[in-house]
């Protein structure tokens, strides 16, 4: 078995070497798979196992291939694991979210379903839809109620219909398991460009699966009176009505509307504005065959309380993110995109970046293996030399100054931060279940639970914990409780009515149902507040119970308390950085790169990446040693939106002929730095200045950072980018 | 990590150059509306004396690069980042390449040293134009003969014959678990002429999106990013940002950019109009010859008055009448050979709209 993958050698050189003939190719075939080294994904990498492959990590099992030495396979070993334990926890983190969105839009996907079946009776209680009604020659009589086109509008509360995408592909699938005939149009499929043959073509190509240049509904209608297509309703779901071109939309429905007597087609439009949205995109006539009916879905914020809600909290992922990632996350969803998706994306990179950053994120998958704990004791003591040192090297442990450092202090320190983690995310959740009836945004109080400081930690709590964990938080314990929005929270259980009081409790009940401790309190809350209802019924009906209120300051001082008690700062925690993606600098960067500034920053900056003690100084002057773009970049920075070519030129031909520099010899280096730099100065004629002005030139071209002479200005070249 | 840290670290740098940005603009800006009135007319071009542009081309494909063992050193370096570029490719993220300089042998060198036997398609994006389903029939191609083996699968071999769409969806019908196992994309110039229109971008965008597809680029634009939609950057492309400054000179790039120094302008129009003139009678050419002289000999003047080429025409027994004059003019005017104005005294007047120099270059090839 061969793997597709290889280790590159830093030292080799670089494995591609320019090709001018493939250079002028449109395209060209790279790398062909050779037909006898087929990639087997399942055996060279256990395919997508359920289970770590612990065996992998033992020292006797190791057999080290011929081609890789051992220290490598071992390397490309672990790697494997971190990327099966990417797999494990992202499968768990889309499957969740998914699940969440579902679960929230289910409801409404009923209620359109039961529309849809009504519609659906309606349109056959004309008795117009038999198979011989449809193939009998157009036009039938009928009624003119008869051509209207039931049409559920679908509110999404959502500008960006991008998060809807998935909402009504979900809607599509869920309506073709009810037994209707189902298919997604997108806005794409309504433009100028493609016309009414667009939407048709694409129509056509789902249902009837042909592919017909020329749009025929005809098709549709002999499809229809197929046996196994009859008798179920043709629902087009367009996902977003205001991106459709009216036009071809009007024109559309104004032929669906001609056949909806013979085949019983209902319309499902995405609005992501407001109901107006029709009325603008659709001439009247277009909107007199509609007999809409309106829906709404959740909004944004709703569905991300739910989705931080079912993440965030969840003990058994295996993966979180610190307190700077959370904040970048939560002002990345709220200033800059607004989307679900972005921020699905801006996780599944952080998740990315931290099981291919961090060398031991593969331990994370403790938090929900199977494995016993010897099993992982085992798996600890055979890491590697490298590995122990990192692990004890990461900055949770640095502090601690254990003398045994060895893998059995991993594990336990593992099981201690599972337990905590536990504990933790379980008083997350109960926080939650307050902010969800206080409105407060989760993802807020998320932030704020997870920012928690050392320095915040005043006082010892007496949990019992492992040697590391009891060392490392002997004084630990949080006065989260007295942070804004978690204060608030637990200010707000004091507030609420006995009844949301009661589903409080039961709530928590359920959360803490693996932590006997706080369990059997909240139970003891749940029977007092019954018991005081009892009696407030009985004897104080129409009057606020002081009883009652004696059990929300119970619940609050038991939600302050365990606040307390369990929630720790996660910086606190030994090896918390195997759980936790705190690295905002690298998520910012690889999420929205910045070609605008870091392009300048890159020509103005060029010594520092080259790396060339000819071109480093201390002073800003330019060498004739620097790169060619990066000199008439700096020079171009001298003039203002126009720059004069003549002038530049004879600037960029003065710097490259100072003979300043190209005769001093640098410190320590026993040959002039012209030798390495580029051509020397003797070597420069008018032709090649101009040669290199004009390569210069077309690379800032290349850059969009400057605009060609133009007519008007035959002498000058402009200016795009002024500022970073 | 310590990427992070220097992430963080450029940070504060940055805001002081912007700082040092901004007041160096605004100063070079005052100096430059300042000096405008001072200044009649800004030195020209052809002052620098260009060379031609043939020895200009010649002597570009054979300047030396500067700092090449540095850049060198610059390009090794990235392979430390080849097995994160890898990983993301692997949990289906895009991986997207910008900075200063040629990414074409660092990407190249990516898919030959790591992607190691996976099939691979490399699209030059800089070239005028690309056939994207020629790529995508490549692709489909690929990754057929990669999973044929393997897979029982009923599915046909792909041919030309088949739409965009079926051969899309042919990439688009892995099994979701089956996550280790894809053909790459690699795409230089992803902003480049040939793919920076919507169309391009969506088909791009679609294939990128399919399971059995993972896809590496470069950018070389700073404004690459407005290509892109919501729907195509978080669903389609998923691009996780890589900055990777190589100063490597476009070569390959840069091939079909026109020299701002190639004697420029004048030169390329004045070979088009000879072009057209040659394709013209001798009669005509002659018509021509007598408005070039005439404009070369009076300089000053808005251009030659109508009556006046008129009048020259008959005497050189060019034209036999006004209409026949108005043809040739109009065919002149037809090829941007001719403009009209008119002069201060209301004339209607025939000009080249070349410059001088061009002009007597244009009669001598004429000649």
């Amino acid at each position: 078995m061969v793997s597709p993958y290889a280790m590159p050698d830093p030292s080799s050189p670089l494995a591609a070497e320019r090709n001018p003939d493939r250079d002028l190719q449109p395209f060209f075939v790279l790398r062909k798979p050779e037909p006898g080294k087929v990639v087997t994904t399942e055996a060279t990498h256990g395919k997508a196992r359920r289970k770590i492959d612990l065996s992998q990590l033992s020292p006797n099992s190791r057999k080290p291939s011929a081609a890789l030495p051992f220290e490598e396979d071992a390397d490309a070993n672990y790697e494997q694991l971190r990327m099966q334990s990417f797999n494990a926890t992202w499968s768990k983190i889309e499957c969740t979210i998914q699940g969440c969105l579902k679960q929230m839009n289910l409801s409404l996907f009923e209620e359109v379903r039961g529309w849809i079946y009504e519609s659906f009776d309606k349109i056959k209680s004309t008795g117009l839809h038999s198979v011989s009604n449809t193939l009998c020659p157009y036009p039938l009589l009928t009624d003119g109620i008869y051509r209207q086109i039931f049409t559920a509008l679908i509110l999404t509360k959502n500008m960006e219909f991008i998060d809807d995408l998935l909402t009504f592909q979900d809607l599509g699938e869920h309506l073709r398991s009810s037994g209707c005939h189902i298919a997604n149009l997108s806005y794409s499929d309504f433009t100028v460009k493609h016309g009414i043959a667009g939407c048709f073509k694409s129509l056509l190509r789902q249902l009837v699966m042909v592919s017909l240049e020329a749009y025929d509904i005809t098709a549709l209608a002999s499809w229809y009176c197929q046996k196994e297509n009859n008798g179920k309703p043709v629902v087009l779901i367009i996902d977003s009505i205001e991106q459709c071109y009216g036009p071809v939309l009007a024109g559309f429905i104004s032929i669906i509307g001609e056949w909806v007597i013979k085949i019983p087609i209902i319309l499902v439009f995405g609005v992501a504005t407001t109901i107006d949205a029709l009325r603008k995109q659709l001439p009247s006539e277009a909107l007199q065959c509609l007999n809409c009916c309106k829906f709404t879905l959740p909004s944004p914020s709703e569905r991300m309380n739910a989705i931080v809600g079912a993440i965030f909290a969840k003990p058994s992922l295996g993966f979180s993110v610190g307190h700077e990632v959370a904040v970048f996350l939560r002002n990345y969803f709220s200033r800059h995109d607004g989307t679900i998706t972005s921020f699905i994306r801006a996780l599944k990179i952080a998740c990315t970046k931290h099981y291919s950053l961090e060398p031991l994120s593969f331990l994370s998958r403790i938090m929900y293996d199977e494995e016993t704990e010897g099993t992982w004791s085992i798996m600890c003591e055979s890491l590697p030399v490298s590995k122990l040192e990192y692990a004890f090297d990461l900055p949770s442990c640095r502090r601690d100054s254990l003398n045994r450092k060895s893998g059995s202090e991993i594990a336990q320190g593992l099981f201690d931060f599972r337990r905590l983690w536990k504990g933790w995310t379980c008083v997350l959740l109960c926080l939650f279940e307050i902010g969800r009836i206080s409105k407060m945004q989760l993802l807020d109080i998320f932030c704020e639970a997870i920012g928690q400081t050392t320095s915040d930690v005043h006082s010892s709590n007496g949990s019992s914990l492992s040697s590391v964990t009891s060392q490392k938080l002997c004084h630990a314990s949080s006065q989260s409780a007295k942070g804004r929005l978690i204060g608030q929270a637990i200010q707000k259980v004091r507030e609420i009515s006995p009844a949301s009081l009661s589903s409080l409790l039961e709530s928590w009940a359920k959360h803490t149902k693996d932590i006997d401790e706080i369990h059997s309190k909240v139970r003891q809350l749940q029977s007092l507040l019954r018991s005081v209802d009892n009696d407030g019924a009985s004897i104080f009906a129409d009057v606020e119970d002081d009883g009652a209120l004696k059990v929300n300051e119970k619940a609050a001082m038991l939600m302050k308390q365990i606040v307390e008690d369990m929630l720790k700062p996660i910086e606190s925690i030994p090896f918390h950085e195997i759980f936790f993606f705190k690295h905002v600098g690298v998520l910012r960067s690889a999420l929205t790169g910045d070609p605008r500034k870091m392009i300048q920053l890159d020509l103005l900056k060029s010594p520092s990446y080259l790396r060339c003690i000819c071109c480093r100084t201390g002073d800003k002057a330019l060498r004739p040693s620097m790169h060619d773009t990066s000199i008439l970049y700096h020079l171009a920075q001298e003039h203002g939106d126009f720059v004069n070519l003549h002038d530049w030129y004879n600037s960029f031909k003065t710097i490259l002929t100072s003979r300043r520099d190209s005769r001093r010899k640098v410190k320590g280096s026993s040959t002039p730095q012209k030798a390495s730099a580029g051509p020397p100065t003797s070597d420069l004629t008018e032709a090649s200045i101009q040669a290199r002005f004009c390569r210069a030139v077309t690379e800032l071209q290349i850059a969009g950072l400057l605009r060609m002479p133009s007519k008007r200005r035959p002498d000058h070249v402009q200016r795009v980018l002024l500022g970073l | 990590m310590a990427e992070a840290e220097g992430a963080i670290g450029t940070g504060v740098e940055s805001e002081l150059d912007e700082e040092d940005f901004a007041f160096s603009r605004s100063y070079f800006l005052a100096k430059e509306t300042g000096g405008a009135s001072k200044r009649k007319s800004a030195p020209k071009v052809s002052d620098i004396n260009p060379v031609d542009e043939q020895v200009l081309r010649t002597t570009l494909s054979g300047l030396p690069v500067k700092h090449g063992k540095e850049i060198k050193t610059l390009l090794n370096s990235y392979k430390d980042l080849y097995p994160e570029w890898l990983f993301e490719l692997r949990c289906c993220l895009g991986v997207l390449t910008y900075g200063f300089g040629s990414k074409k042998t660092l990407l190249e060198d990516f898919a030959t040293s790591s992607l190691t036997n996976l099939g691979a398609v490399v699209i030059n994006g800089y070239l005028p134009s690309v056939n994207l389903k020629q790529v995508v029939l490549a692709l489909a191609e690929l990754w057929w003969a990669q999973s044929h083996g393997r897979r029982r699968s009923s599915a046909r071999e792909p041919s030309g014959a088949q739409s965009m769409e079926d051969l899309i969806s042919s990439l688009d019908e892995k099994p979701t678990k089956d996550v280790e196992s894809f053909v790459c994309l690699v795409v230089h110039n992803i902003d480049g002429p040939a793919l920076r229109d919507t169309e391009s971008q969506r088909y791009l965008g679609r294939i990128a999106a399919c399971s059995a597809v993972r896809m590496i680029a470069s950018v070389d634009h700073v404004n690459a990013p407005l290509l892109w939609d919501k729907k195509m950057v978080h669903r389609e492309f998923r691009w996780c940002w890589h900055h990777v400054p190589t100063f490597e000179p476009y070569r390959a790039e840069g091939v079909f950019f026109p020299l701002v120094l190639a004697s420029g302008h004048a030169a390329q129009t004045a070979r088009t109009a000879l072009t057209v003139l040659q394709s013209l009678t001798p009669n005509a050419q002659s018509v021509f010859k007598a408005l070039a002289e005439y404009q070369l000999a009076h300089p000053k003047e808005e251009g030659m008055p109508g009556n006046a080429l008129y009048g020259m025409c008959r005497e050189r027994f060019l034209v036999s009448s006004l209409v026949t004059l108005k043809s040739h003019l109009a065919e002149f005017k037809d090829h941007d050979l001719v403009k009209v104005r008119r002069n201060s005294e209301g004339q209607e007047c025939y000009h080249v709209p070349l410059a001088d120099d061009a002009l007597e270059k244009l009669l001598q090839e004429l000649n």
